[in-house]
């Protein structure tokens, strides 16, 4: 009688957690926005931004939530800083007007308990168009060092610049689509 | 006019080349190692090595060749510091000891002009291992710019870390890494 209890006490506080929206913080050192995009048909050019900021939450129960992340577009790391200088310039990013570039997810879609979808707005280069990322992952789990629940994943979608405005070298066959990927872990606050 | 075909054919055959092997360098500007494993099986965490230096000779006729790469490991890029010096450190990549990542390869699969796979030595901690590298793309260009032929893609494998030595943070650090290679190699005269 007594087992059946403290299983019925956890569950009720398992259940008690999760009832409400839980606000989530995002790890830095583990969450990162990168794009890959091909180089004259031949090898993948990638870039990721250093710095970046942003929260996520989640109603379980309900099944909604919001992500929110903003990067730095001055952060641009390509590993190659003649090319970090270019994406930077006027023809790309053109951080020096527009240093931040942000996305805002408010419609999660679940697949039981996991974040299978996320819908929202992607703004670029001050131009804001809806953009749905793909949960490739997607998990919860106790950092044994924080001693908190972590929970992220991988997402991606294929983006087409040129509707942000960034369309140099489309005409010549520099690629349109490039693909967006944000990899996320956040702690529960 | 027999003189005049075998004048076109020496004039075509020396501008391509193909008769014997040529040997392209790597290009530093588009050639990059990123590495990929799961955190705590949740969120993919990725780095790259820039510093990659390396060659391929490629005899056309026969289908055969050779690629010779090399890694500086201490150049690790990951886009945190903190965890740049823990990858440099002797539960990871042990720079110190082992300043050099090498792959060797002369098994190399074609399918007419595209090349498929390239199977080899992977050796890194001092440890060597058999790899194969899948080709996801592969072409050639006169590439504009340079006036010369170009030739690269972007390859794929996968390792255990655990196989050359590397255990730290097993199980929640994965232990399977994937390696995506982009690579551009420029014709050598």
């Amino acid at each position: 009688m007594k087992k059946p209890l403290l299983t019925l006490a956890a569950f009720v506080a398992t259940c008690a957690a999760h009832a409400e929206p839980v606000t989530y913080a995002i790890d830095p050192s583990h969450t990162f926005v990168s794009y890959e995009v091909n180089h004259m048909n031949t090898s993948t050019s990638r870039g990721r931004f250093d710095r970046k900021e942003g929260s996520v939450t989640i109603d379980r129960q309900a099944g909604t939530g919001k992500i929110d992340v903003t990067i730095d577009t001055r952060s641009i790391d390509t590993g190659v800083p003649a090319l970090d200088t270019e994406m930077k310039g006027a023809d790309f990013f053109n951080a020096a007007r527009f240093a931040t570039a942000r996305f805002v997810g408010d419609k999660v879609s679940f697949d039981g308990d996991r974040v299978s979808a996320v819908s929202g707005n992607l703004t670029m280069l001050g131009k804001t168009l809806p953009v749905t990322l793909k949960a490739t992952h997607f998990n919860c789990y106790t950092n044994p060092m924080l001693k908190r629940e972590v929970c992220g994943g991988d997402f991606d979608t294929p983006l087409a610049r040129s509707q942000w405005g960034m369309s140099y070298g489309v005409q010549y066959g520099v690629p349109d689509s490039i693909r967006l990927l944000i990899q996320v872990e956040a702690v529960k606050q | 006019m027999r003189r005049a075909i075998v004048a076109a054919f020496i004039a075509c055959c020396a501008a391509s080349g193909r008769a014997e092997p040529v040997t392209y360098l790597f290009d530093a500007q588009h050639t990059q190692v990123q590495w990929e494993t799961r955190h705590f099986g949740t969120s993919t965490q990725r780095g790259r090595f820039v510093s990659v230096e390396g060659s391929i000779v490629i005899d056309w006729q026969a289908g055969r060749g050779d690629v010779s790469v090399s890694i500086a490991t201490a150049d690790v890029s990951s886009g945190v510091p903190a965890l740049d010096a823990m990858l440099r450190g002797a539960g990871f990549l042990a720079s110190d000891r082992f300043p050099a990542a090498y792959f060797v390869a002369r098994q190399l699969r074609f399918e007419g002009d595209r090349l498929q796979e390239v199977r080899g030595e992977f050796t890194l901690r001092g440890v060597s291992q058999p790899l194969s590298l899948r080709a996801t793309r592969f072409a050639c260009r006169l590439d504009a710019g340079l006036r010369r032929d170009v030739c690269g893609g972007d390859f794929e494998g996968r390792i255990l870390r655990s196989d050359f030595g590397s255990t730290y943070g097993l199980p929640f650090v994965g232990d399977e890494v994937r390696l995506l290679v982009a690579v551009e190699a420029v014709r050598q005269p």
